[in-house]
C-alpha cells in the first residue's frame, strides 16, 4: 500500500513539473521510435534535428531559437494519442508527424481540440483531410493520387492483364483498392487481387500463384522490405514479368535485398527524391546531411517530415506569431510553390498538399534510381 | 499440377527451416517442460552473427564457397550454443524448482530483453546479406525449375535432422537426454548429471536454430529483427503437431506445417495463410493432442 | 476483505477523486489507460489467476468487445452506452463457442492455443471477415458516449467515467471471490482432481470464468472504442494478451489489488520513462526475468488463509468447548 502512495505523488510531482522555458519556440515531432516503423521515426529525427540546428545557426525564428520535442509513438494508435496528449501539454506550437494513417488518425483530434497544427508526413490515407480539421496538414499526397498515376503507368506499360498485390495494412490496401477501381473503370483486366504476409521472408508461395493467374504486369502497394524479397525470388523462379510499385517502395535498400541483377527494371512511383532536385538549396541540404550523419537520408518519408517542418517555420516566420490560426492562415492562403526538398509544396483547403507529386522512378543495371519523363 | 509441385516444394524448403527451429523448442520441452519463448530469438541471432562474420572475415572468398559456408556454419552454431547454455543458467536454472508459469514468464522476458538488445545493437532497419554467395541457378527436375538453393535448404536440413537423432538414439549420452526427459528425479538417481544435460541440450538446440537462421540470411538475403517471433510461432506450432518432445516428431511437423502452408496459401488464400496455420495447431490439440507421432513426455496424473 | 486492505482503497479512491484538480491531461490520459487496463487485467485474473487456466490470448476478448461496439455504433448508430452491455453479452458468446472444446486442455497446451485463437481473431479483423470489421483500416467515426445529455470527449471526463466502472468492478470481483463461485475456482485451481471428486464441475466453473471474463473484457474493449473514436487491429495484438497476462502475473496471481497495482505500473511506468524509449523495453525484458527470480508471487499476492476473524474465534470457541467436555469426567 505504501508503494501505492507513493507512486501517486511521484505521479504528482512528475506533473507538475511541466515548466516553459519562454525563449525558444518547441516545434514537435511525433515519429516511432520504436517498436515496427523504428527506422522510419529515427529518420524523422535526424532530417528535423539538423534543419532545426541549421536554422538556429541562421539565428532562430523572429529571435528565438528552435527547440523540437520529440515523443515517441510506437507505430500504435494508443501510444500514439497518449504521445499527442504529453506533446499538447508541453508547450510546442506546432506539431510534426506521424508515419501511419491509423496512428496518424489517433492523435488528430487530440491535437486539433487543444488547438495544435499538424503536419503529417507519412499519412496517405484519403479520409483524413475529409474530417474538416482546421490545423491538419500534410505533406505528403494522398493514396488517390497515387492511385491515379500508378493506373496509368500500368497502363502504360501495354499490360492487358494486370495483377495486383499488397500486405494488407492500411496504406497497401487502400492503395491497391484505388488502383483496382480506377482500372475497373477503364474496363481493364485485373486477373489477381490479394495480400501477402509482411515481414515474412518466403513468397515463392505466392510468387507461384501470381504466375498461375498469367499477368502481363504485377503491381505491388507494399513495402520495400518485402518488394526486394518478391524482386528477388521471381528472379530465382525465372519469371519475367515486370513489377510496378508504390512509393513505399522507395528505399535504398531496396536494390540491396533484391540484388542488382532482379531490380533492374523495376519501377515505381515516388515523389522526386533530394537527389533528383537540382535546386541550390536541396543540394545544401543533402551535403549538411552527408556531413553531420555520414550518408545520404535513407527515407522519403523522413525529408518530408523536414519539408513539414520547413514550412511551419516559415509560416511563424512571416506571420511573426506562434498561434495555430496565424500558422494556419499562413499555410492555407499564403503558402504558394515553397521550395520543399521534396518539391513545390502549397496547401488547399483541406490541409492537402496540392499537386502532382507523384513521378515514375526505374531501376538501372547499375541499381540506381532514374526519373523517368 | 504444375503449380502443385513447385508449391511442394517450396514447401518442403520452409519446412526444413521450421524443423530445424521445431528441434530445438521440442528438445528443451522433452527436458524441461519449459517452452523456451527465447528460442525464436536466437534463430535471430543466428542471422544477424552469421552476417556479420560473413562481412567481417569474408570466408568465402578465401577459402571457396563449400569450406566457407561450412567454416560460417559451424562458428554461428557454436557461439548461439553458447548463447542458449547462458540463458539457461541465468533465466531458468534459479527456476527449476518453481511453477512452470514462472518460467514462462521469464522466457517472455528473455525474448523481448533479445530482441530488443538486437535492435539496439544493429538498428532497427533490415540487414542485408551480401549477394550471390550461394549459386542463383535454377536446376530441372522432372520438367520444373526448381532453385539450387531450395534444395540445399531442404538437404541441410535433413542432414542436421538426421544427425541429432543418431546422436540421440545411438549415443550414451544422447540417451542420457531421453531419460531425464522422460524422468529427472530417476535419472539423477542413475547417476546422471541432470545439469550437464540440460546444458548440452541448450547447447544443441540453439545451436540448430542458429544455423537455421543463417541459412534463412542465406537463402532469402536479409534478416530483420522481428523474424523470431514469427518464425519461432511457426516452429513451436510444428513440434505440437509432430508431438511435443519428440525429436522424428519436430522434423515431420516442420515439412509437414511448410506444406501445408505453401498449398493453403496456393489454393485457399494467402491472406488467411498464418490463420491457416493456426487452425491445423488448434485441431490437432483439441482431436489429438499428442501430437502425430506422441509426445515423448511422461504425464503426471 | 481485510481493514488494511479497504483503507488502502480509500486513500486510492481520495486520491482519485482529486486527481483532476493536479494533473494535466496528458497525466490524466495516462491514467485512463491504467484504469482500462486495469479492467481488461482484472477480468484475465478471474481466468488466469482465479481459475489457473493459462490464457494468452485475452486481446482477443478485448477486440470482439471493441468491434461489436464500434460496428453498432457506425451502422446502427446505437448510442455508445447502450453498446457496452451489449458489446459484453458478443464477448462472452464468443468465449463460450471457442473456449468449450480445448478447455480440458493440460496448462501449457492452453497456452499456445489461446496464443493461436489471438492470431486468428487478429488475421480474421485485418481481412475484414464478413464486410464488417474494416480491415486494416479499422473503423473510425465511433461515437462518444453520452450520459445524461452530456458529451463525454475530455480526459477528465473519461477518467470518471472509466474509474467509476474500475470501482464498480474492483468491488463486484471482491463478493466474487468470497461466493460459492470464486471458491470454487480456487479449489479448482489449487487442484483439479480434488475438486472434481468432491462433485465440483470443473469444465462448467472453467467456462464461467472464461465466459465472465471474457464479458468484462469486452467492455473493456467498448469503452476504448468510445474514447479513441477509432480503432484498428494493431491495438489487439499478440503484444497486448502479453502484456495484461504480465500484469496478473507480476501484480499477484489472483489477487485484485496486485492487479491493480500491476497495471498502474506496467502502463504508467514505460510512460513515465519516456526519455529512454528504446531501452523500455530491454528493461521491461529484464525487470521479467529478475522478477520471478526474486518474487514469484508478484507484488501484492493473496494471502492464501481468508477466514474472517469472526470464523475463527468461533472455530476456537468450539475447540476449546470440546476440549473442556474431554477432560471432564
Amino acid at each position: 500500500m505504501r508503494k501505492l502512495i507513493g507512486l501517486a505523488l511521484a505521479l504528482c510531482f512528475l506533473a507538475s513539473g511541466s515548466a516553459r522555458a519562454a525563449d525558444t519556440i518547441k516545434i514537435g515531432l511525433l515519429a516511432p521510435m520504436t517498436g515496427s516503423w523504428a527506422s522510419e521515426g529515427q529518420e524523422m529525427k535526424k532530417n528535423v534535428e539538423l534543419l532545426a540546428k541549421e536554422q538556429n545557426d541562421k539565428g532562430g525564428v523572429n529571435g528565438k531559437k528552435l527547440e523540437v520535442v520529440v515523443e515517441d509513438d510506437g507505430g500504435d494508435p494508443r501510444t500514439a494519442s497518449l504521445a499527442a496528449q504529453r506533446l499538447s501539454t508541453k508547450g510546442v506550437v506546432a506539431v510534426i508527424g506521424t508515419y501511419g494513417s491509423a496512428v496518424t488518425e489517433a492523435t488528430q483530434n487530440i491535437l486539433d481540440e487543444a488547438g495544435i497544427v499538424q503536419v503529417a508526413n507519412g499519412s496517405t490515407a484519403v479520409r483524413l483531410t475529409e474530417k474538416g480539421l482546421k490545423y491538419f496538414f500534410r505533406t505528403c499526397p494522398r493514396d488517390d493520387e497515387q492511385g491515379k498515376v500508378g493506373a496509368a503507368a500500368v497502363q502504360k506499360m501495354g499490360a492487358k492483364r494486370i495483377a495486383l498485390l499488397h500486405d494488407s495494412s492500411a496504406y497497401s490496401k487502400g492503395l491497391a483498392d484505388e488502383i483496382n477501381t480506377i482500372l475497373k473503370a477503364k474496363k481493364a483486366n485485373v486477373v489477381f487481387f490479394d495480400a501477402l504476409t509482411p515481414k515474412e521472408q518466403d513468397y515463392s508461395a505466392i510468387l507461384t500463384k501470381l504466375k498461375a493467374a498469367k499477368p502481363d504486369a504485377v503491381f505491388f502497394t507494399g513495402y520495400y522490405p518485402e518488394a526486394g524479397l518478391l524482386l528477388k525470388q521471381k528472379k530465382q523462379m525465372g519469371w519475367n514479368v515486370p513489377f510496378i510499385g508504390g512509393d513505399a517502395i522507395n528505399n535504398p535498400d531496396l536494390v540491396k535485398i533484391a540484388g542488382k541483377e532482379a531490380a533492374a527494371g523495376f519501377e515505381f512511383l515516388s515523389p522526386p527524391v533530394p537527389a533528383d532536385l537540382d535546386t541550390h538549396e536541396a543540394k545544401a541540404y543533402l551535403a549538411d546531411y552527408q556531413k553531420t550523419y555520414g550518408g545520404a537520408p535513407a527515407s522519403i518519408y523522413g525529408v518530408l517530415a523536414g519539408d513539414g517542418f520547413r514550412v511551419v517555420v516559415k509560416a511563424i516566420q512571416e506571420t511573426k506569431s506562434t498561434k495555430a490560426d496565424d500558422i494556419r492562415g499562413y499555410l492555407v492562403n499564403k503558402l504558394k510553390d515553397f521550395p520543399g526538398y521534396t518539391g513545390k509544396i502549397s496547401f488547399n483547403q483541406k490541409g492537402d498538399r496540392v499537386g502532382e507529386l507523384y513521378r515514375v522512378y526505374k531501376v538501372d543495371k547499375a541499381g540506381n534510381f532514374v526519373m523517368q519523363k | 499440377m504444375e503449380q502443385f509441385f513447385q508449391q511442394l516444394t517450396n514447401g518442403l524448403a520452409v519446412g526444413g527451416i521450421y524443423a530445424l527451429i521445431a528441434l530445438g523448442y521440442t528438445m528443451v520441452y522433452g527436458v524441461l517442460k519449459l517452452i523456451n519463448f527465447a528460442h525464436g530469438d536466437l534463430f535471430t541471432y543466428g542471422g544477424y552473427l552469421g552476417l556479420t562474420l560473413l562481412t567481417s572475415f569474408l570466408l568465402q572468398d578465401r577459402l571457396g564457397v563449400l569450406a566457407g559456408v561450412g567454416i560460417l556454419t559451424v562458428m554461428v552454431m557454436g557461439l548461439v550454443g553458447i548463447m542458449g547454455v547462458v540463458l539457461e543458467r541465468a533465466a531458468y536454472r534459479p527456476l527449476r524448482e518453481a511453477p512452470r508459469l514462472s518460467a514462462v514468464v521469464s522466457a517472455l522476458g528473455a525474448s523481448i530483453f533479445l530482441q530488443n538488445a538486437l535492435m539496439l545493437i544493429y538498428g532497427a532497419r533490415v540487414q542485408t546479406y551480401p549477394e550471390d554467395i550461394l549459386p542463383q541457378t535454377a536446376v530441372s527436375i522432372l520438367g520444373l525449375q526448381i532453385p539450387l538453393i531450395r534444395i540445399l535448404v531442404v538437404l541441410a536440413s535433413l542432414v542436421m535432422m538426421t544427425a541429432l537423432y543418431l546422436f540421440v538414439q545411438k549415443t550414451k549420452i544422447g540417451t542420457a537426454v531421453r531419460a531425464a526427459a522422460i524422468d529427472q528425479g530417476a535419472a539423477r538417481l542413475m547417476g546422471i548429471d541432470v545439469n550437464r544435460v540440460v546444458s548440452l541440450v541448450f547447447l544443441i538446440g540453439p545451436a540448430l536454430g542458429g544455423s537455421a537462421g543463417l541459412l534463412v540470411g542465406l537463402y532469402y538475403g536479409q534478416v530483420n529483427f522481428t523474424m523470431g517471433w514469427v518464425y519461432g510461432m511457426k516452429a513451436f506450432t510444428a513440434a505440437i503437431l509432430g508431438g511435443i518432445g519428440n525429436i522424428p516428431g519436430a522434423m515431420v511437423g516442420g515439412l509437414l506445417l511448410g506444406v501445408i502452408e505453401a498449398l493453403g496459401a496456393a489454393y485457399l488464400s494467402i491472406a488467411w495463410k498464418d490463420a491457416i496455420a493456426f487452425c491445423v495447431l488448434i485441431l490437432i490439440l483439441i482431436v489429438r493432442p499428442t501430437g502425430l507421432l506422441g509426445e515423448r513426455v511422461a504425464e503426471k496424473v | 476483505m481485510s481493514r488494511k486492505l479497504l483503507a488502502g482503497y480509500a486513500v486510492v479512491a481520495v486520491l482519485m477523486a482529486l486527481a483532476p484538480r493536479f494533473l494535466d491531461a496528458y497525466w490524466l490520459d495516462v491514467l485512463n489507460s491504467v484504469g482500462l487496463y486495469s479492467l481488461l487485467a482484472l477480468s484475465l485474473n478471474l481466468i488466469l489467476g482465479d481459475a489457473g487456466l493459462f490464457n494468452m490470448g485475452h486481446a482477443a476478448f478485448y477486440a470482439v468487445g471493441a468491434y461489436t461496439a464500434a460496428i453498432l455504433s457506425t451502422r446502427v448508430q446505437l448510442p455508445i452506452l447502450y453498446a457496452v452491455p451489449l458489446a459484453g453479452l458478443v464477448a462472452a458468446l464468443f468465449a463460450a463457442v471457442v473456449a468449450r472444446p480445448v478447455i480440458h486442455l493440460r496448462g501449457d497446451y492452453l497456452l499456445i492455443v489461446t496464443i493461436g485463437m489471438g492470431e486468428i481473431v487478429r488475421i480474421a479483423l485485418v481481412n475484414d471477415v464478413f464486410g464488417l470489421t474494416g480491415g486494416a483500416n479499422g473503423i473510425f467515426g465511433i461515437a462518444r458516449p453520452v450520459l445524461f445529455g452530456h458529451k463525454i470527449k475530455r480526459p477528465e471526463e473519461f477518467f470518471y467515467l472509466i474509474w467509476a466502472f474500475v470501482a464498480a468492478t474492483v468491488f463486484l470481483f471482491h463478493r466474487l471471490e468470497q461466493s460459492r463461485f470464486g471458491r470454487a475456482l480456487n479449489y479448482l485451481r489449487e487442484d483439479p482432481v480434488a475438486a472434481e471428486g468432491s462433485g465440483v464441475n470443473t469444465v462448467r466453473y472453467k467456462l464461467m470464468a472464461f465466459v465472465l471474463g471474457a464479458a468484462w473484457a469486452g467492455m473493456a474493449g467498448s469503452i476504448y472504442a468510445a474514447k479513441m473514436t477509432i480503432i484498428s487491429p494493431e491495438s489487439f495484438s499478440f503484444w497486448e494478451s502479453v502484456v495484461l497476462f504480465l500484469i496478473v502475473i507480476l501484480g499477484g496471481s489472483g489477487s485484485i489489488p496486485g492487479v491493480l497495482l500491476g497495471a498502474a505500473l506496467v502502463v504508467g511506468l514505460p510512460e513515465i520513462f519516456r526519455g529512454f524509449a528504446t531501452a523500455r523495453m530491454l528493461v521491461f525484458g529484464l525487470v521479467m526475468m529478475v522478477m520471478m527470480v526474486v518474487r514469484r508471487q508478484g507484488l501484492l499476492p493473496l494471502r492464501r488463509v481468508r477466514f474472517k476473524p469472526s470464523d475463527v474465534a468461533r472455530a476456537e470457541a468450539e475447540r476449546a468447548a470440546a476440549a473442556r467436555v474431554e477432560v471432564s469426567p
